[in-house]
């Protein structure tokens, strides 16, 4: 049982990391590496905050505003300076492989004693319930540990929230201009909008949220690491494309729920392969493979479906 | 008004693909006039277009809308001036947003865009007023994506949102061409219609002789990225198709004896 509700609080944590790849891959066709890089900025920023006492909810703030500095870079390299959106996003990941190296000032961060924001939850819960430490729950005939459920508790409203203001942001003025911008940047332009700015805006935000992720993942498994990012976009993309099979359809609302719902089946799986005996070594070449057949099943089913009557080419 | 000088463009400059786009083009158009652009292929039409749009900067020569020199002024700034119909009935819509939401975005041309909600029920129902003016029958549909209407469905929006804010100027770019013949005709009578009734200073581009002649009350043909007739007042009343398509073949000759051509047989065999 605790296996599943840690990998269930893993899964929404990295939900914000899937809403992030979400907003470039999807609403922008902005195929935005830098993730791999602001994921760790963020865990790096609150871990070393935290290590100097400042509060938990400051330091994941800033941990976040990292990530959406992260994101204007690669959007003014992209922008400004003409640079392909691919190699916008690689060299801005690059370079904060040594930001995140100075940051934290060696390569991996514990948070041993520091108060973090998971302790914070734990520490709430306690008090409401007037229990101590080691306080199990029951719930349906199961024991789950009170820290492991504050926290889970926590997460599960937080990242709502956060997917809910997405949802809300996409229905105003500047959210359909993003939304436009990716579906067709020559239209947004005629109607006066700046599409640099609003590509400089949405990779600011989505890798805001990427960096959230990374500071809230720091607080709760008690580390920041410079390698915590490696391969973390296609664990986004692998969420997000599990999201899309499920609710199947091209609503926001809909599309958002399912990058949330998607990130916590996606870690689930993961958590029942690795207890089933998959050796870890093999996750990140599995989870590519995922993502390259759901890339190219759609195109290979279609073609292997009856060929449709040759229609006269269109002019 | 819009005042256009001495604007030239050139494409590739310094290469093998150099190609001379606009030379020194100027024309001045008075508030309310409608102008019909014509040429053949390649003449720099599009390219005069997309050059006031700002869809590139004009390599010398200034631009004047609305009292203010627009010549430096990135796109997206001059939108707020210009309402804009593509070629291609794709350009000028986003195919997986509403047709709601397409038009909201038209209803904030050139305006700053907040935290407010794009739409409300007040802005919902004055669009769906406006829709069906168009008596399409799409007023019922307007949460559809507008990638599921067909091309002259697309085109009839665009030009609606491109006048919804009344702009100082609107562009259209042979806006008929990708059109079914029925399409063209439903979308030239809205062009006539939006025109007249807001006395849009416009210019249209377009290849049929027809629509030069009926719609507009000038025309410019345009050859070799220049200026090549200049049809005003009487002279435009009179004119007809044959006409235009009488300079269509006098162009047509002279290109068979193309300057440099000549040039070059000059020097080679006298
Ligand atoms: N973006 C571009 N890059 C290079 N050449 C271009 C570009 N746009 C137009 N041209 C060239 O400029 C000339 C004028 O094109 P255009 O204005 O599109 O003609 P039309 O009168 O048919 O609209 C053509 O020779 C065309 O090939
Ligand atoms: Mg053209």
């Amino acid at each position: 049982m605790t296996l599943l509700i840690g990998a269930t609080t893993i899964g929404l944590i990295l939900a914000l990391l899937a809403l992030g790849v979400y907003l470039s891959f999807r609403i922008f066709n902005f195929p935005d590496i830098t993730a791999d890089g602001s994921i760790t900025l963020g865990a790096a920023v609150t871990a070393t905050l935290l290590v100097h006492h400042v509060s938990p909810a400051l330091a994941t703030l800033a941990g976040f505003g990292a990530g959406v500095l992260a994101g204007m870079a690669t959007g003014l390299l992209h922008t400004k300076f003409k640079i392909n959106s691919l190699l916008s996003g690689i060299l801005v990941m690059t370079a904060l492989y040594s930001v995140n190296l100075h940051v934290m000032g060696k390569s991996n961060v514990p948070l041993l004693n520091e108060t973090t924001l998971a302790s914070q939850a734990e520490g709430l819960g306690m008090k409401w319930l007037h229990l101590g430490v080691d306080a199990e729950l029951h719930v349906f005939g199961w024991t789950v540990g009170l820290r492991d459920a504050a926290t889970l508790l926590a997460m599960l409203l937080l990242v709502a929230g956060l997917g809910l203001l997405l949802y809300l942001f996409f229905r105003t003025n500047l959210g359909t201009a993003m939304r436009a911008t990716g579906d067709n940047p020559q239209m947004i332009r005629a109607l006066g909008v700046s599409v640099d700015f609003i590509i400089i805006l949405g990779l600011a935000l989505s890798n805001g949220l990427i960096a959230l992720a990374g500071s809230l993942l720091a607080q709760y498994q008690g580390f920041a690491d410079v390698q915590m990012g490696i391969g973390m976009v296609v664990w986004g993309l692998a969420s997000v494309i599990i999201g899309e099979a499920l609710v199947g359809s091209s609503r926001i609302g809909l599309l958002i729920t399912g990058a949330v719902i998607g990130s916590v089946l996606f870690r689930l799986l993961v958590a029942i392969a690795l207890r089933w005996g998959l050796n870890p070594n093999d996750l990140k070449l599995i989870t590519a493979a995922f993502v390259f057949v759901a890339l190219v099943a759609p195109s290979l089913l279609r073609k292997l479906k009856p060929a449709p009557q040759p229609k006269p080419s269109e002019a | 008004m819009l005042a256009i000088a001495n604007v030239t463009k050139t494409f590739n400059p310094g290469t093998p693909n150099e190609v001379r786009a606009l030379r020194n083009v100027s024309l001045v158009l008075e508030n309310g006039s409608f102008l019909i652009i014509i040429g053949t292929n390649g003449s720099g039409k599009s390219t005069l277009l997309n050059a006031v749009a700002g869809s590139f900067y004009a390599d010398s020569g200034s631009l004047t809308l609305a009292g203010q020199t627009i010549t430096r002024w990135p796109e997206h700034r001059r939108a707020k001036l210009i309402g804009r119909v593509f070629q291609n009935p794709f350009s000028g819509t986003a195919p997986s947003m509403s047709i709601a939401e397409n038009l909201a975005m038209a209803a904030h041309r050139g305006r700053p865009r907040g935290f407010g909600w794009a739409l409300n029920q007040r802005l919902k129902s004055e669009l769906r007023d406006r829709i069906r003016s168009l008596n399409m029958g799409l007023e019922d549909r307007i949460d559809n994506a507008i990638g599921t209407l067909s091309g002259g469905q697309r085109q009839a929006l665009t030009l609606l949102m491109a006048s919804w804010l009344k702009p100082e100027l609107l562009l259209l770019d042979e806006h008929t061409a990708a059109l079914d013949p029925k399409s063209a005709d439903q979308v030239i009578r809205l062009t006539h219609e939006i025109i007249q009734r807001d006395k849009l200073t416009t210019l249209m581009v377009t290849h049929s002789m027809q629509q030069a002649v009926h719609l507009g009350d000038r025309i410019v043909m345009m050859h070799r990225g220049q200026v090549l007739h200049d049809l005003q007042g009487a002279e435009r009343a009179r004119v007809r198709p044959e006409d235009l398509l009488k300079r269509f073949d006098d162009v047509r000759r002279r290109e068979q004896l193309d300057p440099t051509v000549a040039e070059m047989l000059q020097r080679n065999y006298i």
